[in-house]
């Protein structure tokens, strides 16, 4: 097995990695992929929370490192689908317990058993950056609709770029609040593609579903009510390589909305 | 229930006021985050942006009469080419007369502060005279033969002083024997 190593990242802090890498992770092992999520955020780990499993951690990624366990010792199966594992970051160390190098062996010693390798990124553009890009060759640049996030992506951009073991970097946009854009309160989903000019590979409506799954420790992509989990599931399917066409947001889930809707198709004018 | 409500109460008070619409919100974020990321995006820091300015105006102002403070010099994205956008506020532009004075007067400016240049790297010679390689103060570079100086006629540099004044000493030094 040949497994895809995938950074998630963007640069600002708090604009959704983590989330979106817990339900990429699992929408993937929902489609049948074998993926390990691996947290390089050192003494800030929340990956685990996200997933509901911080109480099984045993063993982290220091360890691992550091030799104290093996690699597959380490690995910490998801309660629902034993395809998905996480490796965890440790949480009493910082950033230095962990090199480049080191990464980069732990994500080829990970291709041989799994087809995705997720990586669980920092905020910032310090060495925690640059430990979680060290073995990806494909990234996810996370943003939401607003300035200093769609900024901080684009210096991330620029530094993806300049790498040369990262072949491809995709646009992820988060917490897209359909309401505001079309009160032309906020920037759409165009603008950021156009302002940024990255390819797109997921647009993640605000949800107020994602703080009660974050809570619960159960991502949103096993909610089959949720928009967000939805897009989320888009976007791993997408990943894998099928070409599944963008959620319209733009549709009025209001009453006024539905009734409209309703009656222009008594009325046969829908579109 | 709330939203209809105060957009429909933002309806009736934009009726009576009969105002010009406001650039939205996203216009004015789109349009900041434009000029941010191309500050971001190229090297160019305020303070080199400053001096680019400065020669700027320093520059048209031999031209035309402006408003120094008013000039505006910005980066802008035309699609997918980046431009200088330079806005000047012309007072007034000068006549013929005018220009060839200043321009005269820059000239005069320059040949007295290339006539200090000379003197100071006099001074730096006497302190290193085995020394052939020297600073260039026109250019910034250290030569050792000093091709820049020999490009432009109107700067001497040292070599070529030297060279002439030996040549200077082994004619008068001949004409003595003869």
């Amino acid at each position: 097995m040949d497994g895809r190593v995938i950074v998630i990242t963007s640069g600002k802090g708090g604009v959704g990695k983590t989330t979106t890498n817990a339900n990429i992770g699992t929408a993937l092992a929902k489609e049948g992929k074998k993926v390990v999520m691996i947290d390089t955020d050192l003494g800030l780990r929340n990956l685990d929370l996200l997933l509901g499993l911080e109480n099984r951690i045993v063993y982290t990624i220091v360890d691992v490192v550091e030799e104290r366990c093996k690699l597959k010792q380490a690995l910490v199966k998801d309660k629902k689908n034993p395809n998905l594992c996480l490796l965890a970051a440790a949480q009493t160390r910082d950033k230095t317990a962990v090199t480049e190098e080191q990464l980069k062996d732990i994500c080829e010693q990970l291709k041989k058993d799994f087809d995705f390798i997720l990586v669980d990124c920092p905020a910032g553009i310090e060495q925690g950056f640059q430990n979680a890009v060290a073995g990806a060759s494909e990234a996810i640049v996370v943003t939401t609709p607003e300035m200093s996030a769609v900024r901080d992506a684009d210096r991330i951009i620029g530094l993806l770029e300049a790498k040369e073991e990262i072949k491809s970097y995709k646009l992820l946009l988060n917490r897209v609040r359909p309401n505001l854009i079309k009160s032309n309160d906020m920037m759409s989903v165009d603008d950021v593609v156009e302002i940024l000019s990255a390819e797109l590979i997921g647009i993640i409506p605000e949800d107020t579903g994602i703080i009660t799954s974050t809570n619960k420790g159960e991502p949103i992509v096993n909610d089959e009510k949720s928009l967000a989990g939805k897009a989320y599931k888009n976007v791993a399917r997408r990943i894998i390589g099928d070409d599944v066409p963008f959620l319209n947001l733009e549709e009025d889930t209001s009453f006024v909305g539905k009734m409209k809707k309703f009656f222009s198709g008594l009325m046969g004018k829908e579109k | 229930m709330k939203e209809i409500f105060t957009g429909l109460y933002n309806k009736v008070i934009g009726f009576f006021k009969q105002t010009e619409p406001e650039a939205n919100a996203k216009d004015i974020a789109c349009n900041r985050l434009r000029v941010v990321l191309m500050q971001d995006r190229t090297n160019l820091t305020p303070e080199l942006m400053e001096r680019m300015r400065k020669e700027l105006v320093e520059l048209l102002s031999k031209y035309v009469e402006m408003d120094k403070e008013a000039l505006e010099l910005n980066l802008e994205q035309d699609g997918d080419q980046m431009a200088l956008m330079l806005s000047i506020p012309v007072l007034r532009a000068k006549d013929e007369a005018e220009i060839e004075q200043a321009i005269a007067q820059e000239k005069a400016e320059s040949d007295a502060e290339t006539q200090e240049n000379v003197e100071e790297s006099d001074s730096v010679q006497d302190d290193d005279k085995n020394n052939n390689a020297h600073k260039c103060e026109d250019y910034d570079v250290e030569c050792a033969e000093c091709n820049e100086c020999e490009i432009s006629d109107d700067v001497e540099c040292e070599i070529k002083k030297k060279k002439k004044a030996n040549k200077n000493t082994e004619k008068t030094e001949k004409e003595d024997q003869e």
